[in-house]
Order: structure tokens, then C-alpha cells, then sequence
């Protein structure tokens, strides 16, 4: 991995030792920001690797979400889109359909997305999963679009999280929701779409890039401790590896510090809601605020 | 009151009862506003006691209007873009009806937030349609007759056309509003201005119904324009257990009992006999959540939230 745009390489001794696989993959999507850019965020991972990269090399991002709330730094854990939380601290407030308005006109440097399968040209499904059935019969029904095939259209850039399975890594997925590159090169050209598409997956086995040619995901990089060869036998594509195939780097100290104090209940770096019980959830609402007030400052 | 002079009343108020019993008729299209947070949850309990069924439901993620009334049988058709609880989890009705055809099959069409923002906005200004780069080339257009790819007559490439929504009835939950309908959101709106404007019939539910002084004090808060709304109900903690921005915190807690209380099909009917017919009103729901628990919820939203109005 290499840090590129504003981030700056941490020293050896900056990187934390002990973390977990979440962790990891906060810091690595905080990594993918650069400073100055106007993301789109998700809930989840995707939001706290906003979080993290605006409290560390990215203080000027600027952070949209769904229901029209603008750069928000929120004293509280952000539990959802529609959350209160975006509104802390915000900058601008306008309706949805002119927040998406403005990413069709350019506005917004990256999307995040997620989805139940994506396949070698980063097309996401999170529509319905087929399996022997079809869209009006499907085994598995999913929650639909909601932004997502915006964010992919127009959005400059994607992200796209994902978790590491042979059936959800596919040549191709049953229906695309999101479109990536389409069918391969000249696709997305076709149709004029204002974005660029994927610029990379993260799963939770490693790190996919496209391939500006053939448009194709390609394996850049594994995070410790597992090979080239475990990630192979999750994709159900002929993977292609980089030659300069890297090891995804640790989270830093102070990353596992902001991730934890963000997160103080582990809901989305941990068991999630399971056992979120009333006197807990207080109780983080308690804690958060002074630390994240101190931590905004 | 008929329903045809009701956007001239200079006094909209009305119960929630009255309210619904009014507009929501057997057969006709409803949108509601809210995303995630600002969901209406208060009016959909209603129209479950109130039982109209062949509705057609439109909107972007409806979450309890719409996993509720599916598992109802209410809803004949939805045009949405999303159902689900968002971070509380998938919507067993949703699925049950998509997946299995219980309590019916349900006729699905598909759209994303953008587009049917777009929708709402075309009709909203009274055209038929609205240009969009967003659907094109995906599954969405291949599976909905309603999207229409064409060539932009002037010249700017390939375009997709999605048709004017206009519901029969909206219901919008604001922060505020007066009496004629002027309706204030401190706060996220998502896509109720174009909702509350494209409909035939708009109902306003509101945390609070204050004096047109107060309206007038910051009129750049007013989403809704008095003209478009037919009813004005005032509706404390109309979103529970959802998050109502300045007034009070998400019940993620009492949501997350709800979630695994409706996850099977028997367990949605209890849920619906308890907290739906088990109610006679929004009043007697508020008891049974506990107006302790409720005060709560907004005592925490007080500390967090900065805003001066």
C-alpha cells in the first residue's frame, strides 16, 4: 500500500501491534481519502474511516450524507444516515434529492458502497440473490438500491467494502444494483456517466484495485497473515495478481485510539447491536461526549 | 370538512384519527417522509388500526410504513427504493412477501433515493417526468418498464427518463407547524418538500403546533408552504422509536426488541395486536413506552444538539 494524496507515511514504530481485522479495515478506508475531498459515506466502517481520516491526515474533508446533513462532527457514535448525529456540528442541511443533485454535477469526490456480491468489474448486487430462483422469485430478497446505483453512477470515485466469499466474488452478479465498469472497457462511457466508477475493494481478506485497461479487479494487496493464495480461493474469477503484491499496513496507534473512542461499544468494529441493552447505550451516549468534543477540538 | 376546500381551512387542525380516516381511502397511493430518522411511525400504527387495504405504497427507504404495512397485507404495490430498518437490520415483511408471497404477492418496483426524489419533484412542479444519468445500464432499468432511456434531444447523450410520482396522500412529520400547515424542520428533511408538494392530499404531523409568530420568527426553516397541506396533527414523539432530529434521541435499544419481535411472522402479528390494536391512539402508545423513557430520549438530544432555534 502506498500513501498516496495527503496521507504520510507512518513510521515503524507508529503502527499499532495489537488491533483487530475491523480495525484494519477502518484505517484502510481512511486511507483511500485524501484531504480536501467531499466524500459520500455509508454507515458503518465506511463512516468511521471518514471519521478517522478527518481526525488524522484529512482535517478538511468534507463529510455527505444521505439525508442532506454537511459536515457533521458529531459528539456521538453515528447510527445511521438519518441519525441525529449527522446533524452535529453541521455545516449545511439541504434535501436529499439536491444532496444526490450535487454529486450528478460533480460535486463529490468519493462514494462508498457495499453490497451481497460484486463481480470482476465491480458491479454490486444488493438487490437479491437468485439462487435458482429469478428478480420476482429470488431466494434471498435485499433491501434494494437506496443510493447506491447513484453514488455509483456519479460519485467521481467508489469504495466498495465487501466481505471475502467465493459466492459473493463472482465473474458475475445476479442483478447489477450498482453499476462498476458494466461489461469492461468503454462501458460507463456509453452512458455518459458522470463518475469514474471503482477505484478499489476492501474486503476483509485484502485490497483490490482496477485495472485501467481491461477494467478488471486485480489483487494489490493482503493484509497480514493471509496469501495470495487464500484470496484466490474466494474469488470465482481468474484473479489476476499484482506483481508488486503488497501487505496491507497495520492501523497506527493513534488510529486504534480514534477508532476505539469512536466506537467505545464495538457496534460496528465488534459484536454490533447484539447486547446493547438501554443502561448501555445511555452510558455511551454519556461517555462519547466530552471525548469526542475533546477529540473535534 | 370536505376534502376538496381542506387546503383553503385557515384551521387544518385535526387528530391523527380524523386525519387518516380522511385521506387514506381503500385503494389509494401514500408517501411518507423521513429517512432512517423522521420516520413516520406514529400515522402508520394508525393506518394499521384503521385497516384500508389495496394501497400502493411510494417513496425512497420507507422503514416501519413499510415493513409494517406489507406484513398488514395492506400494501398491494410499492415503488421504492429501499425497504429495510437501515442499521436495525433487514425487513422480515419485505422479505416474506418478495421472497415467499405471504401475507400476498407484492407488485415491486424499483427505483433509487435519487430518482424517486426526481419523481417527487416532477410532480411536485406539475411536468411529467425528470431526466436523470442515474438507472441507466443497470439492473433497475432493465426490470422497471417505468425508467425510459432515451437520447437527449440536445445532444448531450443518453439520459433516463423517470415518470412524475404524485401520491394520493402524503404524510410529512416535522419539527413544527402552524395551524395553515406552514411546517418547519430543525433539522434533515430528506425529501419531504417535494413529497408534501406532489401529492393530492398532504397530511403534516408535527412534534409541535405553534403560533404563525413563531412560523414567522425564521420563515427559512418552512419546508412545506401552508397552500399544499390539508391537516395539521400534532403528534409528540411521532417517530419512536426512530430519532426525530432536535427533539429526540434514536431508541435503538427498544427498536432492536422490535427487529427480533417481528423477525417471524406470528411474532409481527403479537407485535401489531400489542402495539397497534393493543393502542387505542398515539397517546396510549406513548404510556406504554413510558413518558420517563421518553423524556429521556429527549434529554439526551438537548445536550447534543447545538442548534439555537
Amino acid at each position: 500500500m502506498s500513501f498516496t494524496g495527503s496521507a504520510v507515511a507512518p513510521k515503524k514504530q507508529d503502527f499499532a501491534e495489537e488491533y483487530t481485522l475491523q480495525e484494519l479495515l477502518v484505517a484502510a478506508a481512511a486511507r483511500e481519502i485524501n484531504d480536501g475531498e467531499v466524500v459520500f459515506a455509508g454507515v458503518g466502517i465506511p463512516c468511521l474511516g471518514a471519521l478517522v481520516a478527518k481526525l488524522t491526515h484529512a482535517p478538511n474533508m468534507l463529510m455527505v450524507v444521505e439525508s442532506g446533513c454537511f459536515g457533521p462532527k458529531p459528539y456521538r457514535l453515528l447510527l445511521g444516515i438519518g441519525d441525529n448525529s449527522c446533524l452535529d456540528n453541521a455545516t449545511c442541511v439541504s434535501p436529499l434529492w439536491r444532496a444526490f443533485g450535487d454529486q450528478q454535477r460533480g460535486y463529490f469526490d468519493l462514494g462508498m458502497l457495499g453490497g451481497a456480491q460484486v463481480d470482476k468489474y465491480g458491479n454490486l448486487n444488493s438487490t437479491a440473490i437468485f439462487a435458482g430462483g429469478d428478480y420476482y422469485k429470488p431466494r434471498t430478497r435485499l433491501p434494494g438500491s437506496g443510493g447506491a446505483n447513484d453514488i455509483a453512477v456519479s460519485a467521481q470515485r467508489t469504495l466498495i467494502m465487501m466481505n471475502q466469499q467465493k459466492r459473493r466474488f463472482l465473474e458475475k452478479v445476479d442483478y447489477i444494483t450498482s453499476p462498476g465498469y458494466l461489461d469492461g472497457p468503454g462501458a460507463r462511457e456509453k452512458y455518459g456517466y458522470p463518475g469514474g466508477g471503482p477505484a478499489v475493494i476492501i474486503s476483509n481478506m485484502a485490497i483490490f484495485r482496477f485495472d485501467p485497461q481491461t477494467k478488471e479487479a486485480y489483487l494489490d494487496s493482503v493484509h497480514p497473515g493471509v496469501t495470495a493464495e487464500d484470496v484466490r480461493k474466494e474469488v470465482s474469477w481468474d484473479l489476476k495478481v499484482s506483481p508488486t503484491l503488497k501487505t496491507t499496513p497495520a492501523p497506527t496507534k493513534n488510529e486504534v485510539e480514534i477508532i476505539r473512542i469512536l466506537d467505545a461499544e464495538k457496534i460496528y468494529t465488534g459484536a454490533g447491536l447484539k447486547g446493547l441493552t438501554a443502561t448501555k447505550y445511555f452510558h455511551m451516549l454519556d461517555e462519547s461526549y466530552d471525548k469526542l468534543k475533546a477529540m473535534f477540538k | 370538512m370536505s376534502a376538496e376546500n381542506t387546503k383553503k381551512s385557515l384551521d387544518k387542525r385535526m387528530s391523527l384519527k380524523e386525519a387518516i380516516s380522511m385521506f387514506v381511502t381503500d385503494g389509494c397511493s401514500l408517501a411518507f417522509s423521513g429517512m432512517g430518522g423522521q420516520q413516520v411511525v406514529a400515522p402508520t400504527y394508525e393506518i394499521v388500526r384503521q385497516g384500508r387495504k389495496h394501497l400502493t405504497l411510494m417513496g425512497d427507504s420507507p422503514c416501519e410504513c413499510g415493513d409494517y404495512l406489507i406484513g398488514t397485507g395492506q400494501v398491494d404495490r410499492v415503488e421504492v427504493a429501499f425497504i429495510a430498518f437501515a442499521v436495525a437490520g433487514v425487513s422480515p415483511n419485505y422479505r416474506r412477501a418478495t421472497e415467499k408471497g405471504i401475507p400476498h404477492k407484492l407488485d415491486v418496483c424499483e427505483f433509487s433515493n435519487f430518482t424517486m426524489g426526481l419523481r417527487f419533484l416532477a410532480g411536485s412542479m406539475g411536468i411529467p417526468f425528470m431526466p436523470t444519468k442515474s438507472l441507466m445500464g443497470s439492473s433497475l432499468e432493465e426490470y422497471n418498464k417505468m425508467i425510459k432511456v432515451v437520447d437527449d434531444p440536445y445532444g448531450g447523450g443518453k439520459v433516463a427518463l423517470v415518470p412524475a410520482a404524485i401520491p394520493d396522500v402524503a404524510i410529512v412529520h416535522v419539527n413544527r407547524a402552524d395551524k395553515l400547515g406552514n411546517a418547519q424542520y430543525i433539522g434533515f428533511g430528506s425529501n419531504a418538500d417535494v413529497i408534501a408538494r406532489a401529492a393530492k392530499h398532504t397530511i403534516i404531523t408535527c412534534e409541535e403546533i405553534v403560533s404563525t409568530e413563531t412560523i414567522s420568527k425564521i420563515p427559512t426553516l418552512t419546508t412545506v408552504p401552508q397552500y399544499v397541506v390539508d391537516a395539521v396533527v400534532e403528534v409528540p414523539y411521532g417517530c419512536h422509536p426512530w430519532n426525530m432530529s432536535y427533539a429526540y434521541v434514536y431508541d435503538l435499544p427498544f427498536h432492536m426488541e422490535m427487529m427480533a419481535a417481528i423477525d417471524a411472522e406470528d411474532g409481527f402479528k403479537k407485535w401489531m395486536d400489542e402495539w397497534a390494536f393493543g393502542c387505542q391512539d398515539h397517546e396510549q402508545y406513548c404510556e406504554k413506552v413510558g413518558w420517563g423513557r421518553l423524556r429521556k430520549l429527549t434529554q439526551y438530544e438537548r445536550k447534543f444538539s447545538q442548534c439555537v432555534v
